[in-house]
């Protein structure tokens, strides 16, 4: 790898390649940035050269400048990897807080709301009008004697039955 | 796009068969790595063979990194393992690396880590970087020396530059770039002597 056979004049490329080792441009820009400077020779020496200056001024002084040809090198003997990452989907986690959104508003509204289960009891327990109970009265009066027959065991008629030929 | 979502689509497209765009991050990565790799062995020629040998595995590992990390933590994760198994087969200890830059999770501290060991023709070398590097930022003009230094050492976004320096984010991005092309210009005859001299 060498880096002092560049053209020194800088071309109108060479300012985005500065702001995409910013990481400072949108993701078209920086796609298409990638793309150049994979696909043309200036530009990845350009883009080498713009890193090296980074690293200098941070002080990572320390450097083998042909390492990088020995990996490349290294790697001709490795099978090219093809192992696309899963797709990540940037909606996704949105949809989720949008779904547990509506179903805390779901469930807040449940539960506020009173319903008609919740009401029956209550409504259940409330003495019944005048008018209703007066026409009750006659109704549980003629059904006395099948209520006690219920409570009171004592009272039930118990038959014998035996089975025609059952002890042969 | 971030920096970090770069390295991802730069991991991407090795992924999908473009061992080129491995080449990128070698460039992007190995000076931090060879940093890194000084502090646990002495050796130059071992130092190389070490981040060679990190720069391969991690080409190999590549279908297993998720991107849960930055790649550069992963990347010293391997370089770390690396260097101690070099010197475990060689019944070596790692010299002195604090055990808080060593499993911290996140961006390692190199700032923790022992003193630069290195060759004296390495040390001259980076001696004389250092000095074009100051002179060449000294040279610049003060407003492309407040930003490329709030970038590259302050590590500000363009927009808090622009905010710092009551300009358009348009003129921070220009003047970074005005100050990178300043700067190699200066540091092209040092770095052009001898591809293999180690500086």
């Amino acid at each position: 790898m060498t880096i002092h056979n560049l053209n020194p004049a800088p071309s109108s490329n060479d300012d985005a390649l500065s702001a995409l080792v910013d990481g400072e441009l949108d993701d078209g820009e920086a796609k298409a940035a990638l793309k150049a400077v994979l696909g043309n020779a200036r530009d990845r020496d350009t883009y080498r050269e713009y890193c090296l200056v980074g690293d200098a001024l941070r002080g990572y002084h320390h450097d083998t400048p042909n390492l990088t040809d020995r990996v490349m090198s290294a790697l001709e003997r490795e099978p090219t990897l093809l192992a696309p990452m899963p797709a990540r989907s940037p909606r996704r986690p949105a949809l989720w807080l949008a779904a547990a959104t509506v179903a805390a508003i779901t469930w807040g509204l449940w539960s506020a709301v009173p319903r008609e289960e919740t009401l029956a009891p209550l409504a259940a327990n409330q003495p019944p009008p005048a008018g209703e109970a007066g026409n009750i009265m006659p109704y549980l009066a003629a059904h006395q004697d099948f209520a006690q027959a219920v409570v009171a065991p004592s009272e039930m008629r118990i038959t014998r039955v035996s089975l025609a030929g059952a002890d042969q | 796009m971030s920096d970090r979502e770069i390295d991802l689509q730069l991991v991407e497209r090795v992924r999908n068969g473009d061992k080129q765009a491995f080449g990128l991050l070698v460039d992007k990565y190995r000076r931090k790595l060879l940093r890194l790799l000084s502090r646990m062995v002495r050796d130059p020629d071992e130092i190389e063979d070490i981040a060679q040998e990190t720069f391969i595995k991690a080409y190999r590992a590549l279908p297993q990194f998720r991107g849960d990390a930055a790649f550069y933590t992963w990347l010293y994760r391997i370089g770390v393992n690396t260097a101690k198994n070099y010197l475990a087969t060689r019944g070596r200890a790692m010299p002195t690396v604090s055990d808080q830059a060593m499993n911290d999770d996140d961006e390692p501290d190199e700032r923790l880590m022992a003193k630069d060991i290195g060759t004296p023709e390495s040390e001259l070398l980076s001696k004389q970087v250092a000095l074009a590097v100051n002179e060449a930022v000294e040279a610049l003009p003060e407003e492309l020396r407040q930003a490329i230094t709030l970038r590259e050492i302050e590590g500000m976004s363009y927009e808090e530059i622009a905010d710092y320096m009551a300009c358009p984010i348009g003129t921070v991005r220009s003047r970074i770039f005005r100050a990178r092309e300043a700067i190699a210009a200066k540091l092209r005859p040092i770095l052009g002597t001898s591809e293999d001299r180690r500086w």
